[in-house]
């Protein structure tokens, strides 16, 4: 089974996109290699949904930061490796063939692909000395990440082994070169695949790892899905440089979150913080948060980013409507869902917001294996609701210094009490402007 | 002072629109000439805000509406001799005494284009000033009286000077000697640029206005009937939405007594659409254009400001609810400034919470209310705001944009009705859509 999430959700919380500046893969990626790039980029489009695989991907991160370790080899070594490799021939005969003909084609007119083989070979010697070396260094008895260091060491065997013990030289002969390519290219082929790919795991993981100590990341733990159950203290954003923090817990019989505030006063930011954690941790990764645990869901919906359609008048009504439908054929087919929406039916007046927000909230509640965050500037609706047992009732406050509103960022219980429409349009002075002519003639 | 707007203004107008979109501008887009294009652009982009220069250009519109007046010139022809008047590089010159045997032969095979470009462009302006020339011949017989076009005396002038004599001996010329060509050039690019450039600007100005009455008669559009700002009138006669394909005409009539419009209607009814055509309206007669109406009266107003689509601006850290403060106090601003302006505001205070929404809504209005000189189309959802408004003030005239239901289907009649409604459809379509009927299944 797959996380269901769509296209929509992953923009809202901005979480991929190489190119956009603060996107969260962005955040994580500080690997070394491309092949572990393309990996982080994987894990980022999968999250999981078995809670095993999930906290034993987590404790793996949490070895690796406890390391602290950098990725061994240099850069520009790997690349020289990599491309040596991937030009392997499927028989031994053909790659001895294939070297042969790059000899003679480098002694008749000075190809230098023959010299790029060479090359390939000392650096894959180089690189295996390394790996050699970082392997001791990070094996424990302990680790969760045994399996795939004895994978590893695999390949070190008592043959290539004492290969590797000869002394290097700068130049190998003609024959020299002949064996060693077909040792590594077909040969050990198998293995050495295995080590690039493990190479690749633990780029990302040291990454990660680094991300986590600098941001103060910490590890959820993962429940089965019938714990029904997500708890997060101290949850912040992790893109915000000075984040406030908060704790939210949502829970079987309490599993509306019914956020209400100014548009200033962060409930977006909110918003975004709570999808992005659960969306971390579903991948095994460090979240922003000073602790979570949670029960695993198998999909997530949220509708945060929808304004800047408001031109379309109408047409965003409806918009809104079927992205509504959407989720709610989702949440319909029993799955175990996070759905969050951000000032629901904006696209329309007032009162029809007001109807259509209560009825929604209302029938959606009802899926009490499902987490709902809905946001609203119409506290009225939340009056509506307040007889709902399942409703947790949460606001963002705005605080009022000289007429100046103050946002604290800090979540409270309660519905906004905050009705700050008519101060700002005194303190705009607009009824006055407008009469001021008028009072003269 | 110049008639009052801004961007957000023209972008609800839909005035320039999008590139490549349809736009109020792009029906009255069909000038011959390129210069006649930029020109009317230009035009476009200010509406007149006194009596007598509205007056006026609509007059010179009429006057070829009636005649049916074609533009008597070719098109592509101004580009080349446009192109030509500029370069004023005098190493371009020709000479006539530079015969040499290459230059000759390079003719003759008429591979030396510099020449070739040359040549054709005096041949242009030859043909140019002979059609202007008569083209007026043709006015002057005519009983009906061209108004006076600025630098038209200027222009007649001009080409029947003595100087320009030649152009009317070259009339029938396909080709002309080295010689001649070099005398001509001389005179028509050098001596008497400034003068060239008068004749194109003026043929430009020709072009806008006869594809202008082209227009009108196309999309049997009319001409408003312009009053001087203190008689405070506007009447406008089946106004309709000039760029829908078959648009359901409105009659409305704004007075004194009743300048403020409290519009209400369900959100498909077609509020915005007439708030549009009402704007579009307002601003074409303020360009002495032809307005899609079947009639129009009214009295010049110094500015119009809308808010029809009013953009967020959430990266900036506003909410709805304040970019529409912002704007109010914009608009209150040149209430108190102008003498006299058209405001729009649809859905007004849409951003905040219903109880602010409905406080906010009668505080405005009311103040909207004192000002009697000024023109208020406001749309709302908040109907009890009616109550307590039409108690406070006499001058609020209420319409509404009704729906009448089908077996459950909501079909709309488009037509203005006196009174208020609280037809709204949100609901409706969250039932059509059967989202809670999805959630139910448990």
């Amino acid at each position: 089974m797959s996380f269901t999430i769509d296209k929509q959700t992953q923009e809202d919380l901005n979480l991929l996109g190489k190119f956009k500046k603060n996107s969260i893969i962005n955040l994580f990626n500080r690997t070394c290699t491309r092949k572990g790039e393309l990996l982080l980029e994987s894990m980022f489009l999968l999250p999981l949904t078995d809670p095993d695989e999930i906290n034993k991907r987590s404790r793996i991160i949490q070895y690796f930061q406890q390391l602290h370790t950098q990725f061994p080899v240099p850069p520009a070594l790997y690349g020289h490796v990599l491309s040596y490799l991937e030009s392997s021939s499927s028989s031994r005969l053909g790659t001895i063939a294939g070297t042969i003909s790059k000899k003679i084609a480098f002694l008749a007119i000075g190809d230098n692909g023959y010299e790029t083989v060479c090359k390939g070979i000392s650096s894959l010697i180089e690189m295996l000395g390394i790996v050699e070396e970082f392997v001791k260094k990070i094996e424990k008895p302990d680790s969760p990440y045994r399996e795939q260091i004895e994978d590893i060491k695999g390949l070190f065997d008592k043959k290539l082994s004492e290969r590797l013990k000869k002394p290097m030289r700068s130049h190998f002969s003609f024959f020299h070169t002949l064996y060693y390519d077909s040792l590594f290219r077909y040969t050990y082929r198998r293995q050495l695949n295995r080590l690039i790919q493990v190479l690749s795991e633990i780029d990302v993981y040291i990454s990660v790892s680094d991300v986590a100590r600098e941001k103060k990341l910490s590890y959820a733990a993962a429940l089965t899905r019938e714990h029904h159950s997500t708890r997060i203290e101290g949850l912040f954003h992790p893109s915000l440089t000075s984040p406030v923090t908060n704790s939210v817990s949502i829970e079987r019989d309490k599993n509306v979150i019914f956020l209400t505030g100014a548009n200033m006063a962060g409930k977006s930011t909110f918003m975004k913080s709570y999808g992005i954690a659960v969306y971390l941790a579903h991948m095994g990764f460090p979240v922003p948060a000073a602790q979570m645990t949670f029960s695993v869901l198998e999909g997530m919906y949220t509708s945060i980013n929808l304004p800047d359609n408001l031109s379309l008048g109408y047409s965003h009504f409806y918009a809104e409507v079927l992205r509504v439908k959407q989720a709610a054929r989702e949440v319909g087919s029993s799955k175990d869902m996070l759905v969050i929406f951000d000032e629901l039916f904006k696209g329309t007046n007032v009162k029809d917001a007001f109807d259509a927000t209560v009825a929604v909230t209302r029938a959606f509640g009802r899926w009490d294996n499902c987490q709902f965050i809905i946001s609203t500037h119409i506290v009225e609706a939340g009056e509506m609701l307040r007889d709902n047992s399942n409703m947790q009732f949460l606001y963002l406050p705005t605080k009022l210094d000289h007429n100046r509103p103050i946002y604290t960022y800090r979540i409270e219980q309660g519905i906004s009490g905050d009705r700050h429409g008519m101060m700002i349009i005194r303190n705009e002075r607009i009824v006055e402007t407008i009469m001021n002519k008028a009072s003269m003639e | 002072m110049s008639f009052i707007i801004d961007k957000q203004t023209m972008d609800d107008l839909n005035i320039f629109g999008k590139q490549g979109k349809n736009s109020v501008f792009s029906i009255y887009n069909h000038t011959s000439t390129r210069g006649g294009a930029i020109l009317l652009e230009e035009m476009f982009r200010y509406p007149l805000d006194n009596f007598e220069s509205i007056k006026k250009r609509q007059d010179i519109i009429q006057y070829f509406y009636h005649k049916r007046t074609e533009f008597p010139f070719e098109g592509a022809v101004f580009d080349a001799v446009a192109y030509y008047l500029h370069n004023t590089d005098t190493r371009t010159r020709i000479d006539a005494h530079d015969d040499k045997l290459r230059k000759r032969f390079q003719r003759l095979m008429k591979t030396d284009t510099e020449f070739q470009m040359i040549h054709k462009s005096i041949l242009g302006l030859i043909y140019i000033i002979n059609t202007l020339h008569d083209f007026f011949e043709d006015i002057e017989d005519d009983e009906r009286i061209l108004p006076e076009m600025p630098e038209m005396e200027e222009v007649k002038n001009i080409i029947s000077d003595e100087r320009l004599r030649f152009v009317k001996e070259e009339r029938e010329t396909k080709k002309l000697s080295l010689e001649k060509a070099g005398r001509y050039d001389n005179e028509l690019r050098y001596a008497s640029n400034k003068e060239m450039h008068k004749i194109l600007s003026f043929i430009y100005q020709l072009d806008i206005y006869i594809s202008l009455a082209h227009v009108a008669r196309e999309k049997e559009f009319s001409f408003a009937d312009v009053q001087p700002s203190d008689c405070n009138i506007l009447k406008i006669d089946r106004l309709f939405h000039p760029l829908l394909a078959d648009p359901v005409a409105n009659t409305i009539e704004v007075t004194p007594q009743s300048n403020v419009i409290f519009l209400t209607g369900a959100n498909m009814a077609g509020k915005s659409t007439f708030m549009k055509s009402f704007g579009i309206a307002v601003y074409l007669a303020h360009l002495g254009f032809p307005v899609p109406a079947r009639e129009m009266t009214f009295s010049v107003r110094s500015g119009m400001y809308t808010t029809i689509n009013l953009p967020d601006n959430l990266n900036q850290g506003y909410s709805h609810f304040y970019a529409e403060v912002l704007r109010l106090k914009k608009i209150a601003n040149s209430i108190n400034h102008a003498r006299n302006m058209v405001v729009i505001f649809d859905e007004l205070f849409r951003g905040t919470n219903v109880k602010d929404a409905y406080d906010a809504t009668i505080a405005v209005t009311e103040a909207f209310a004192m000002n009697k000189n000024s023109i208020f189309i406001i749309s709302t959802h908040i109907i009890e705001s009616a109550d307590i408004l039409k108690e406070r003030c006499g001058n609020i005239y209420f319409l509404y944009l009704p729906t009448t239901l089908e077996n459950g289907v909501p079909r709309y009649t488009y037509t203005l009705s006196p009174g208020i409604t609280d037809d709204r459809h949100g609901m409706m379509i969250i039932r059509n859509e059967q989202i809670l009927d999805i959630l139910e299944k448990k």
